[in-house]
Protein backbone atom coordinates (compact mmCIF):
# COMPACT_ATOMS: atom_id res chain seq x y z
CA UNK A 1 0.00 0.00 0.00
CA UNK A 2 1.33 3.52 -0.99
CA UNK A 3 1.89 5.93 1.54
CA UNK A 4 -1.09 8.17 0.65
CA UNK A 5 -3.33 5.13 0.82
CA UNK A 6 -1.94 4.14 4.35
CA UNK A 7 -2.77 7.78 5.60
CA UNK A 8 -5.91 7.75 4.34
CA UNK A 9 -6.58 4.20 5.45
CA UNK A 10 -5.58 5.11 9.54
CA UNK A 11 -7.50 8.70 9.30
CA UNK A 12 -10.49 6.93 7.63
CA UNK A 13 -10.02 4.50 10.53
CA UNK A 14 -10.21 7.86 12.75
CA UNK A 15 -13.03 9.18 11.26
CA UNK A 16 -15.42 6.07 11.57
CA UNK A 17 -14.60 6.07 15.19
CA UNK A 18 -16.49 9.56 15.55
CA UNK A 19 -19.55 8.00 13.58
CA UNK A 20 -22.91 7.58 15.36
CA UNK A 21 -23.60 3.74 16.03
CA UNK A 22 -26.20 3.59 13.81
CA UNK A 23 -24.30 4.24 11.10
CA UNK A 24 -20.94 3.42 11.72
CA UNK A 25 -21.73 -0.33 10.17
CA UNK A 26 -22.01 1.37 6.79
CA UNK A 27 -18.91 3.80 6.69
CA UNK A 28 -17.37 0.10 7.92
CA UNK A 29 -18.51 -1.91 4.96
CA UNK A 30 -17.25 0.94 2.30
CA UNK A 31 -14.63 0.94 4.27
CA UNK A 32 -13.79 -2.54 4.30
CA UNK A 33 -14.80 -2.81 0.50
CA UNK A 34 -12.33 -0.82 -0.35
CA UNK A 35 -9.86 -3.74 0.19
CA UNK A 36 -11.69 -5.23 -3.14
CA UNK A 37 -11.19 -1.98 -5.56
CA UNK A 38 -8.22 -1.66 -7.35
CA UNK A 39 -5.03 0.15 -5.72
CA UNK A 40 -4.28 3.52 -6.74
CA UNK A 41 -6.43 6.24 -7.58
CA UNK A 42 -9.51 3.78 -8.10
CA UNK A 43 -9.41 2.89 -4.14
CA UNK A 44 -8.45 6.37 -3.13
CA UNK A 45 -11.90 7.26 -4.72
CA UNK A 46 -13.79 4.56 -3.16
CA UNK A 47 -12.81 5.73 0.12
CA UNK A 48 -13.30 9.45 -0.83
CA UNK A 49 -16.73 8.23 -1.62
CA UNK A 50 -16.87 6.68 1.96
CA UNK A 51 -15.99 9.65 3.88
CA UNK A 52 -18.47 11.61 1.86
CA UNK A 53 -21.06 9.35 3.26
CA UNK A 54 -19.51 10.07 6.59
CA UNK A 55 -19.58 13.93 5.82
CA UNK A 56 -23.33 13.33 4.82
CA UNK A 57 -24.39 12.43 8.10
CA UNK A 58 -25.74 15.81 9.98
CA UNK A 59 -24.60 15.35 13.32
CA UNK A 60 -20.80 14.62 11.39
CA UNK A 61 -20.67 17.02 9.16
CA UNK A 62 -21.04 19.85 12.66
CA UNK A 63 -18.47 18.11 14.57
CA UNK A 64 -16.19 18.07 11.32
CA UNK A 65 -17.39 21.48 10.77
CA UNK A 66 -16.25 22.36 14.69
CA UNK A 67 -13.18 20.64 14.48
CA UNK A 68 -11.96 22.50 11.24
CA UNK A 69 -12.92 25.92 12.81
CA UNK A 70 -11.48 25.12 16.19
CA UNK A 71 -7.96 24.24 14.18
CA UNK A 72 -8.14 27.59 11.89
CA UNK A 73 -8.62 29.85 14.87
CA UNK A 74 -6.41 27.94 17.17
CA UNK A 75 -3.93 28.46 14.26
CA UNK A 76 -3.84 31.85 13.35
CA UNK A 77 -3.55 32.10 17.75
CA UNK A 78 -1.35 30.39 17.76
CA UNK A 79 0.51 32.13 14.94
CA UNK A 80 -0.26 35.44 16.36
CA UNK A 81 1.24 34.56 20.02
CA UNK A 82 3.77 32.35 19.42
CA UNK A 83 7.07 34.29 19.56
CA UNK A 84 9.47 35.63 16.94
CA UNK A 85 12.67 36.91 17.77
CA UNK A 86 15.16 34.62 20.75
CA UNK A 87 13.38 35.93 23.58
CA UNK A 88 14.74 34.50 27.15
CA UNK A 89 11.60 33.74 28.07
CA UNK A 90 10.53 32.17 24.97
CA UNK A 91 10.33 28.41 25.99
CA UNK A 92 7.50 29.14 28.69
CA UNK A 93 5.47 30.81 26.40
CA UNK A 94 5.49 28.28 23.57
CA UNK A 95 4.80 25.51 26.91
CA UNK A 96 1.97 27.62 27.76
CA UNK A 97 0.89 27.66 24.18
CA UNK A 98 0.68 24.24 23.43
CA UNK A 99 -0.60 23.23 26.55
CA UNK A 100 -3.35 25.70 25.96
CA UNK A 101 -4.37 24.11 22.72
CA UNK A 102 -4.09 20.93 23.92
CA UNK A 103 -6.29 21.64 26.76
CA UNK A 104 -8.82 22.94 24.36
CA UNK A 105 -8.98 20.09 22.07
CA UNK A 106 -8.61 17.49 24.65
CA UNK A 107 -10.94 18.50 27.60
CA UNK A 108 -13.82 18.57 25.41
CA UNK A 109 -13.61 15.05 24.56
CA UNK A 110 -13.02 13.97 27.95
CA UNK A 111 -16.71 16.08 29.00
CA UNK A 112 -18.26 14.16 26.12
CA UNK A 113 -16.87 11.02 27.42
CA UNK A 114 -18.03 11.67 31.04
CA UNK A 115 -21.17 14.13 31.06
CA UNK A 116 -22.47 13.93 27.13
CA UNK A 117 -22.22 16.69 24.28
CA UNK A 118 -23.84 20.09 25.01
CA UNK A 119 -27.49 19.84 24.30
CA UNK A 120 -28.86 23.39 23.54
CA UNK A 121 -27.87 26.33 21.94
CA UNK A 122 -26.90 28.50 25.04
CA UNK A 123 -24.58 25.80 26.25
CA UNK A 124 -22.70 25.99 22.72
CA UNK A 125 -22.73 29.59 22.45
CA UNK A 126 -21.03 29.45 25.75
CA UNK A 127 -18.72 27.25 24.99
CA UNK A 128 -18.13 28.98 21.59
CA UNK A 129 -17.66 32.49 23.55
CA UNK A 130 -15.47 30.97 26.12
CA UNK A 131 -12.90 29.32 23.16
CA UNK A 132 -13.19 32.73 21.52
CA UNK A 133 -12.28 34.39 24.40
CA UNK A 134 -8.92 32.60 25.73
CA UNK A 135 -8.06 32.25 21.79
CA UNK A 136 -8.03 36.10 21.80
CA UNK A 137 -6.39 36.83 24.86
CA UNK A 138 -3.74 34.41 24.16
CA UNK A 139 -2.00 36.63 20.94
CA UNK A 140 -3.02 39.62 23.08
CA UNK A 141 -1.14 38.47 26.47
CA UNK A 142 1.68 37.74 24.26
CA UNK A 143 2.27 40.97 22.42
CA UNK A 144 1.65 42.52 26.21
CA UNK A 145 4.44 40.44 27.59
CA UNK A 146 7.18 40.49 24.79
CA UNK A 147 6.50 44.60 25.36
CA UNK A 148 7.03 44.59 28.91
CA UNK A 149 9.89 42.08 28.93
CA UNK A 150 12.35 44.18 26.36
CA UNK A 151 14.54 46.52 27.75
CA UNK A 152 14.74 49.95 25.86
CA UNK A 153 17.89 50.96 24.48
CA UNK A 154 18.50 53.73 26.65
CA UNK A 155 17.50 57.65 27.03
CA UNK A 156 14.02 58.46 29.71
CA UNK A 157 12.78 55.16 28.37
CA UNK A 158 14.89 52.97 29.54
CA UNK A 159 15.08 54.79 33.18
CA UNK A 160 11.35 54.63 33.12
CA UNK A 161 11.48 50.91 32.81
CA UNK A 162 14.18 50.88 34.85
CA UNK A 163 12.25 52.50 38.45
CA UNK A 164 9.01 50.21 37.32
CA UNK A 165 10.54 46.87 35.74
CA UNK A 166 13.93 46.74 37.71
CA UNK A 167 17.35 47.39 35.00
CA UNK A 168 17.93 45.09 32.49
CA UNK A 169 19.90 44.22 29.56
CA UNK A 170 19.22 46.99 26.90
CA UNK A 171 17.52 45.87 23.98
CA UNK A 172 16.89 42.22 25.33
CA UNK A 173 14.42 40.52 26.88
CA UNK A 174 14.51 40.87 31.10
CA UNK A 175 14.12 38.07 33.15
CA UNK A 176 13.29 34.37 32.83
CA UNK A 177 11.34 31.90 31.56
CA UNK A 178 8.22 32.67 33.83
CA UNK A 179 7.32 28.97 34.33
CA UNK A 180 5.25 29.90 37.82
CA UNK A 181 2.99 32.40 36.01
CA UNK A 182 2.68 30.47 33.03
CA UNK A 183 2.05 27.48 35.14
CA UNK A 184 -0.80 29.83 36.97
CA UNK A 185 -1.99 30.96 33.66
CA UNK A 186 -2.69 27.50 32.75
CA UNK A 187 -4.37 26.22 35.57
CA UNK A 188 -6.42 29.28 36.10
CA UNK A 189 -7.64 28.68 32.01
CA UNK A 190 -7.58 24.96 32.49
CA UNK A 191 -10.49 25.43 35.50
CA UNK A 192 -12.73 27.94 33.32
CA UNK A 193 -12.35 25.67 30.51
CA UNK A 194 -13.50 22.56 32.86
CA UNK A 195 -15.91 24.07 34.85
CA UNK A 196 -17.70 25.69 31.60
CA UNK A 197 -17.39 22.28 29.63
CA UNK A 198 -19.05 20.42 32.41
CA UNK A 199 -21.90 23.10 33.06
CA UNK A 200 -22.78 23.16 29.83
CA UNK A 201 -23.01 19.47 29.30
CA UNK A 202 -26.10 17.03 28.73
CA UNK A 203 -25.55 15.54 32.00
CA UNK A 204 -25.56 18.70 33.85
CA UNK A 205 -28.23 19.97 35.86
CA UNK A 206 -28.49 23.15 34.94
CA UNK A 207 -31.17 24.56 32.68
CA UNK A 208 -30.33 25.95 29.34
CA UNK A 209 -32.44 29.06 30.77
CA UNK A 210 -29.60 29.43 33.50
CA UNK A 211 -26.91 29.77 30.95
CA UNK A 212 -28.44 32.22 29.35
CA UNK A 213 -29.49 34.44 32.43
CA UNK A 214 -25.91 33.89 34.23
CA UNK A 215 -24.38 34.77 30.64
CA UNK A 216 -26.74 37.50 29.89
CA UNK A 217 -25.70 39.17 33.57
CA UNK A 218 -22.20 38.83 33.02
CA UNK A 219 -22.15 40.59 29.32
CA UNK A 220 -23.54 43.87 31.19
CA UNK A 221 -21.07 43.65 34.27
CA UNK A 222 -18.52 42.92 31.99
CA UNK A 223 -19.08 46.02 29.53
CA UNK A 224 -18.91 48.10 32.54
CA UNK A 225 -16.14 46.60 34.32
CA UNK A 226 -13.93 47.45 31.23
CA UNK A 227 -15.61 50.99 30.83
CA UNK A 228 -14.19 51.71 33.99
CA UNK A 229 -10.65 49.10 33.79
CA UNK A 230 -9.88 49.10 29.79
CA UNK A 231 -6.00 49.59 30.46
CA UNK A 232 -5.46 47.06 32.80
CA UNK A 233 -6.78 47.05 36.36
CA UNK A 234 -4.85 49.27 38.77
CA UNK A 235 -7.04 50.09 42.08
CA UNK A 236 -4.59 52.50 43.33
CA UNK A 237 -4.57 54.84 40.30
CA UNK A 238 -7.35 53.63 37.76
CA UNK A 239 -7.42 55.24 34.58
CA UNK A 240 -10.57 55.55 32.36
CA UNK A 241 -9.13 57.72 28.99
CA UNK A 242 -12.91 57.83 27.91
CA UNK A 243 -14.92 58.61 31.33
CA UNK A 244 -14.33 62.47 32.29
CA UNK A 245 -14.46 63.01 36.27
CA UNK A 246 -18.53 62.88 36.93
CA UNK A 247 -18.87 59.79 34.38
CA UNK A 248 -16.46 57.62 35.70
CA UNK A 249 -17.52 58.41 39.16
CA UNK A 250 -20.87 57.46 38.15
CA UNK A 251 -20.21 54.21 36.02
CA UNK A 252 -17.56 52.84 39.06
CA UNK A 253 -20.38 52.94 41.63
CA UNK A 254 -22.58 51.17 38.63
CA UNK A 255 -19.69 48.92 38.63
CA UNK A 256 -19.74 48.37 42.25
CA UNK A 257 -23.41 47.90 42.06
CA UNK A 258 -23.34 45.54 39.32
CA UNK A 259 -20.36 43.20 40.78
CA UNK A 260 -22.62 41.98 43.35
CA UNK A 261 -25.85 42.92 42.12
CA UNK A 262 -25.59 40.95 38.63
CA UNK A 263 -25.10 37.87 39.96
CA UNK A 264 -27.41 37.92 42.68
CA UNK A 265 -30.24 39.23 40.16
CA UNK A 266 -28.99 35.77 37.66
CA UNK A 267 -29.18 33.56 40.74
CA UNK A 268 -32.61 34.72 42.32
CA UNK A 269 -34.27 35.14 38.25
CA UNK A 270 -32.87 31.15 37.66
CA UNK A 271 -33.71 29.92 40.93
CA UNK A 272 -37.00 31.38 40.66
CA UNK A 273 -37.88 29.71 36.94
CA UNK A 274 -36.90 26.53 38.75
CA UNK A 275 -39.75 24.39 39.36
CA UNK A 276 -39.88 20.54 40.59
CA UNK A 277 -43.62 20.08 41.60
CA UNK A 278 -44.44 17.03 44.38
CA UNK A 279 -40.95 17.40 46.17
CA UNK A 280 -39.79 20.09 48.15
CA UNK A 281 -36.89 18.55 49.16
CA UNK A 282 -35.49 18.22 45.30
CA UNK A 283 -37.13 21.77 44.76
CA UNK A 284 -34.55 23.41 46.87
CA UNK A 285 -31.80 21.92 45.58
CA UNK A 286 -32.71 22.29 41.87
CA UNK A 287 -32.78 26.01 42.58
CA UNK A 288 -29.55 25.83 44.27
CA UNK A 289 -28.06 24.40 41.36
CA UNK A 290 -29.43 27.28 38.83
CA UNK A 291 -29.04 29.97 41.18
CA UNK A 292 -24.98 28.97 41.87
CA UNK A 293 -24.91 28.47 38.36
CA UNK A 294 -25.97 31.65 37.10
CA UNK A 295 -24.05 33.54 39.43
CA UNK A 296 -21.10 31.63 38.86
CA UNK A 297 -21.22 31.70 34.60
CA UNK A 298 -22.11 35.50 35.05
CA UNK A 299 -18.73 36.55 37.09
CA UNK A 300 -17.00 34.41 34.57
CA UNK A 301 -18.75 35.62 31.47
CA UNK A 302 -18.22 39.38 33.35
CA UNK A 303 -14.43 38.32 33.59
CA UNK A 304 -13.96 36.83 30.91
CA UNK A 305 -14.94 39.72 28.93
CA UNK A 306 -13.27 42.39 30.59
CA UNK A 307 -10.00 40.56 29.61
CA UNK A 308 -10.54 40.07 26.48
CA UNK A 309 -11.35 43.74 25.73
CA UNK A 310 -8.84 45.02 28.54
CA UNK A 311 -6.16 42.68 26.76
CA UNK A 312 -7.13 44.06 23.31
CA UNK A 313 -6.59 47.39 23.90
CA UNK A 314 -3.54 47.30 25.34
CA UNK A 315 -1.62 44.93 22.80
CA UNK A 316 -3.76 47.39 20.37
CA UNK A 317 -2.37 50.16 22.12
CA UNK A 318 0.83 48.99 21.94
CA UNK A 319 0.53 47.69 18.50
CA UNK A 320 -0.98 50.55 16.17
CA UNK A 321 -0.93 54.31 16.71
CA UNK A 322 -4.50 55.20 15.57
CA UNK A 323 -5.87 53.52 19.20
CA UNK A 324 -3.04 56.18 20.92
CA UNK A 325 -4.52 58.88 18.48
CA UNK A 326 -8.18 57.88 19.73
CA UNK A 327 -7.37 57.24 23.43
CA UNK A 328 -5.74 60.41 24.01
CA UNK A 329 -7.42 62.67 21.38
CA UNK A 330 -6.56 66.18 21.51
CA UNK A 331 -3.64 65.33 24.02
CA UNK A 332 0.17 66.40 22.40
CA UNK A 333 2.11 63.32 24.63
CA UNK A 334 5.71 63.16 24.03
CA UNK A 335 7.14 60.29 22.82
CA UNK A 336 8.66 59.10 26.30
CA UNK A 337 5.08 59.73 27.67
CA UNK A 338 4.04 57.32 25.43
CA UNK A 339 5.99 54.55 26.39
CA UNK A 340 5.72 55.26 30.18
CA UNK A 341 1.89 54.65 29.74
CA UNK A 342 2.23 51.48 27.36
CA UNK A 343 4.61 50.18 30.25
CA UNK A 344 1.88 51.26 33.06
CA UNK A 345 -1.01 49.47 30.71
CA UNK A 346 1.24 46.41 30.25
CA UNK A 347 1.99 46.25 33.88
CA UNK A 348 -1.63 46.65 34.96
CA UNK A 349 -3.23 44.04 32.21
CA UNK A 350 -1.75 41.89 35.08
CA UNK A 351 -4.37 42.94 37.32
CA UNK A 352 -7.40 41.05 34.78
CA UNK A 353 -6.14 37.82 36.67
CA UNK A 354 -7.51 39.28 39.86
CA UNK A 355 -11.15 39.68 38.30
CA UNK A 356 -10.62 36.14 36.27
CA UNK A 357 -10.36 34.76 39.80
CA UNK A 358 -12.32 36.75 42.06
CA UNK A 359 -15.56 37.62 39.71
CA UNK A 360 -16.90 34.09 40.03
CA UNK A 361 -16.39 33.08 43.43
CA UNK A 362 -18.53 36.27 43.79
CA UNK A 363 -20.65 35.40 41.43
CA UNK A 364 -21.02 31.91 42.93
CA UNK A 365 -21.60 33.04 46.38
CA UNK A 366 -24.19 36.44 45.20
CA UNK A 367 -26.21 33.72 43.24
CA UNK A 368 -26.57 31.49 45.92
CA UNK A 369 -27.89 34.34 48.59
CA UNK A 370 -29.74 35.38 45.02
CA UNK A 371 -31.73 31.83 45.03
CA UNK A 372 -31.96 31.70 48.62
CA UNK A 373 -33.60 35.32 48.93
CA UNK A 374 -36.36 34.56 45.82
CA UNK A 375 -39.01 32.71 46.29
CA UNK A 376 -40.07 30.45 43.61
CA UNK A 377 -42.40 31.70 41.23
CA UNK A 378 -45.59 29.46 42.46
CA UNK A 379 -48.63 29.83 40.73
CA UNK A 380 -51.74 28.97 42.58
CA UNK A 381 -54.96 29.37 40.39
CA UNK A 382 -57.05 27.87 42.75
CA UNK A 383 -56.31 29.87 46.04
CA UNK A 384 -58.11 33.05 44.65
CA UNK A 385 -55.73 35.51 46.49
CA UNK A 386 -54.89 35.94 50.05
CA UNK A 387 -57.65 34.93 52.67
CA UNK A 388 -59.84 32.68 50.06
CA UNK A 389 -59.61 29.12 50.79
CA UNK A 390 -58.65 26.54 47.91
CA UNK A 391 -60.88 25.31 46.36
CA UNK A 392 -62.65 21.47 46.31
CA UNK A 393 -59.75 20.01 45.04
CA UNK A 394 -56.72 21.52 46.63
CA UNK A 395 -54.33 23.34 45.30
CA UNK A 396 -53.56 22.78 41.80
CA UNK A 397 -50.21 21.13 40.64
CA UNK A 398 -47.61 24.23 39.97
CA UNK A 399 -47.04 24.94 36.21
CA UNK A 400 -43.79 24.58 34.64
CA UNK A 401 -41.72 27.11 32.79
CA UNK A 402 -43.15 27.96 29.65
CA UNK A 403 -40.23 26.14 27.71
CA UNK A 404 -39.84 23.45 30.96
CA UNK A 405 -36.33 23.69 30.54
CA UNK A 406 -35.51 23.90 34.22
CA UNK A 407 -38.40 21.42 35.13
CA UNK A 408 -36.99 19.04 31.96
CA UNK A 409 -33.66 18.89 33.28
CA UNK A 410 -34.40 18.45 36.70
CA UNK A 411 -36.27 15.33 35.80
CA UNK A 412 -33.46 14.23 33.30
CA UNK A 413 -30.89 14.74 36.59
CA UNK A 414 -33.44 12.37 38.72
CA UNK A 415 -33.63 9.64 36.15
CA UNK A 416 -29.67 10.45 35.34
CA UNK A 417 -29.19 9.77 39.07
CA UNK A 418 -31.07 6.57 39.47
CA UNK A 419 -30.06 4.80 36.20
CA UNK B 1 -46.48 -1.25 -2.79
CA UNK B 2 -44.22 0.92 -4.10
CA UNK B 3 -44.77 2.67 -7.18
CA UNK B 4 -42.04 2.93 -9.70
CA UNK B 5 -42.31 6.73 -8.67
CA UNK B 6 -40.32 6.17 -5.68
CA UNK B 7 -37.04 5.59 -6.46
CA UNK B 8 -34.43 7.19 -8.50
CA UNK B 9 -32.42 5.86 -11.83
CA UNK B 10 -29.88 5.22 -9.70
CA UNK B 11 -31.83 3.17 -7.07
CA UNK B 12 -33.98 1.39 -10.20
CA UNK B 13 -30.68 0.13 -11.68
CA UNK B 14 -29.58 -0.88 -7.98
CA UNK B 15 -32.85 -2.77 -7.23
CA UNK B 16 -32.14 -4.41 -10.78
CA UNK B 17 -28.59 -5.77 -9.83
CA UNK B 18 -29.71 -6.98 -6.49
CA UNK B 19 -32.73 -8.56 -8.71
CA UNK B 20 -30.38 -10.34 -10.72
CA UNK B 21 -29.54 -12.88 -7.88
CA UNK B 22 -31.73 -12.26 -5.56
CA UNK B 23 -31.70 -15.00 -3.15
CA UNK B 24 -27.49 -14.42 -3.70
CA UNK B 25 -25.61 -12.50 -1.19
CA UNK B 26 -23.80 -9.23 -3.19
CA UNK B 27 -21.13 -7.55 -2.46
CA UNK B 28 -20.55 -3.32 -2.33
CA UNK B 29 -18.09 -3.27 -5.32
CA UNK B 30 -19.57 -5.86 -7.23
CA UNK B 31 -22.99 -3.71 -7.37
CA UNK B 32 -20.76 -0.70 -7.97
CA UNK B 33 -19.54 -2.28 -11.01
CA UNK B 34 -22.64 -3.80 -11.98
CA UNK B 35 -24.58 -0.18 -11.73
CA UNK B 36 -21.83 2.32 -12.72
CA UNK B 37 -22.25 3.88 -9.62
CA UNK B 38 -19.55 5.24 -7.25
CA UNK B 39 -19.31 4.53 -3.44
CA UNK B 40 -20.62 7.73 -1.98
CA UNK B 41 -24.13 6.81 -4.51
CA UNK B 42 -24.59 3.28 -4.25
CA UNK B 43 -23.86 3.43 0.12
CA UNK B 44 -26.25 5.62 0.34
CA UNK B 45 -28.84 3.97 -1.93
CA UNK B 46 -28.30 0.89 -0.22
CA UNK B 47 -28.80 2.96 3.41
CA UNK B 48 -32.32 3.72 2.37
CA UNK B 49 -33.43 1.00 1.21
CA UNK B 50 -32.23 -1.45 3.98
CA UNK B 51 -33.94 1.41 5.93
CA UNK B 52 -36.92 0.67 4.40
CA UNK B 53 -36.59 -3.25 5.05
CA UNK B 54 -36.37 -4.00 1.10
CA UNK B 55 -32.77 -4.70 1.44
CA UNK B 56 -30.48 -6.85 4.52
CA UNK B 57 -27.25 -6.81 4.99
CA UNK B 58 -24.61 -8.77 7.32
CA UNK B 59 -21.14 -9.51 7.83
CA UNK B 60 -19.23 -12.14 5.84
CA UNK B 61 -18.47 -14.75 8.13
CA UNK B 62 -15.12 -15.96 7.01
CA UNK B 63 -12.76 -13.55 5.05
CA UNK B 64 -10.41 -13.76 3.31
CA UNK B 65 -7.02 -14.44 4.81
CA UNK B 66 -5.40 -10.98 5.75
CA UNK B 67 -8.61 -8.84 4.32
CA UNK B 68 -11.32 -7.53 6.41
CA UNK B 69 -14.99 -9.11 7.12
CA UNK B 70 -17.56 -7.78 3.72
CA UNK B 71 -20.65 -6.48 4.36
CA UNK B 72 -23.23 -8.19 2.16
CA UNK B 73 -26.48 -7.62 0.70
CA UNK B 74 -29.58 -9.15 -0.67
CA UNK B 75 -33.60 -8.12 -1.56
CA UNK B 76 -35.45 -9.15 1.51
CA UNK B 77 -38.97 -10.75 0.18
CA UNK B 78 -40.39 -7.31 0.18
CA UNK B 79 -37.92 -5.79 -1.12
CA UNK B 80 -37.81 -8.43 -4.17
CA UNK B 81 -41.82 -7.67 -4.73
CA UNK B 82 -40.99 -3.99 -4.36
CA UNK B 83 -38.57 -3.81 -6.74
CA UNK B 84 -39.76 -6.31 -9.13
CA UNK B 85 -43.25 -3.71 -9.31
CA UNK B 86 -40.97 -0.90 -9.62
CA UNK B 87 -38.71 -2.25 -12.40
CA UNK B 88 -41.82 -3.90 -14.23
CA UNK B 89 -43.48 -0.16 -14.16
CA UNK B 90 -40.65 1.33 -15.59
CA UNK B 91 -40.16 -1.11 -17.88
CA UNK B 92 -44.14 0.14 -19.11
CA UNK B 93 -43.20 3.94 -18.70
CA UNK B 94 -40.13 3.35 -21.34
CA UNK B 95 -37.68 4.14 -18.88
CA UNK B 96 -34.68 3.17 -17.70
CA UNK B 97 -32.42 2.71 -14.55
CA UNK B 98 -29.37 5.10 -15.03
CA UNK B 99 -26.92 2.08 -15.44
CA UNK B 100 -27.66 2.08 -19.04
CA UNK B 101 -26.52 5.56 -19.71
CA UNK B 102 -23.92 5.70 -16.97
CA UNK B 103 -22.28 2.52 -18.26
CA UNK B 104 -22.51 1.59 -21.76
CA UNK B 105 -20.10 -1.11 -21.46
CA UNK B 106 -22.33 -3.23 -18.61
CA UNK B 107 -22.79 -7.04 -19.72
CA UNK B 108 -26.39 -7.33 -21.20
CA UNK B 109 -29.38 -8.47 -18.47
CA UNK B 110 -27.34 -7.65 -15.30
CA UNK B 111 -29.20 -4.51 -14.61
CA UNK B 112 -29.09 -3.22 -17.55
CA UNK B 113 -32.32 -3.54 -18.56
CA UNK B 114 -35.88 -3.55 -17.09
CA UNK B 115 -37.18 -6.72 -16.99
CA UNK B 116 -38.22 -8.00 -13.98
CA UNK B 117 -36.22 -11.26 -13.39
CA UNK B 118 -38.24 -14.27 -11.91
CA UNK B 119 -39.57 -14.65 -8.52
CA UNK B 120 -37.29 -17.90 -7.16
Amino acid sequence: MSRLGRVAAAAGRGVLRLMPTARREWAEAVWAEAYEVPAGWPRLAWRAGGLGLVAKEEQMARRMGIAFLFAAVAGAAVWGAWPGSPVSHGAAVQGGIIITVLLLAGLPLLTRWAMGPPDSRPARWLRAGLYVAILAVMPAQAAIGMFIGTVPRGGIDRHTFDVFQGPGVPGSSSGGPDWGGEIGLLLLTACYVALILALTARRAPVAPATLAIGAGAGLVLGVVMYAIAPLGLNVKYPYRPWLDGSAAEAVGVLAWVLLFGAPLMAGAVAGRRCHVPDDPGKASAARAWQGSAAGLVSGGAGALLVTVFGSGSVALMLKSAWVQDWLYHGQHLTASAVYGRELFASQDAGGYIVLLVGLPIIGLIMGLIGTACASPAHRLPDSGGPGRPPGPGGPEPVPGPPDGGCQADVKELAGAGSG
Amino acid sequence: MASRAEFSPQTLSVLAALCGQPSAWQHGYALARETGLKSGTLYPILIRLADRGLVEACWQEEPAPGRPRRHLYRLTADGLATATTALTEAALAGAEPATAKVRPGASPGRGRGVAAPAVP
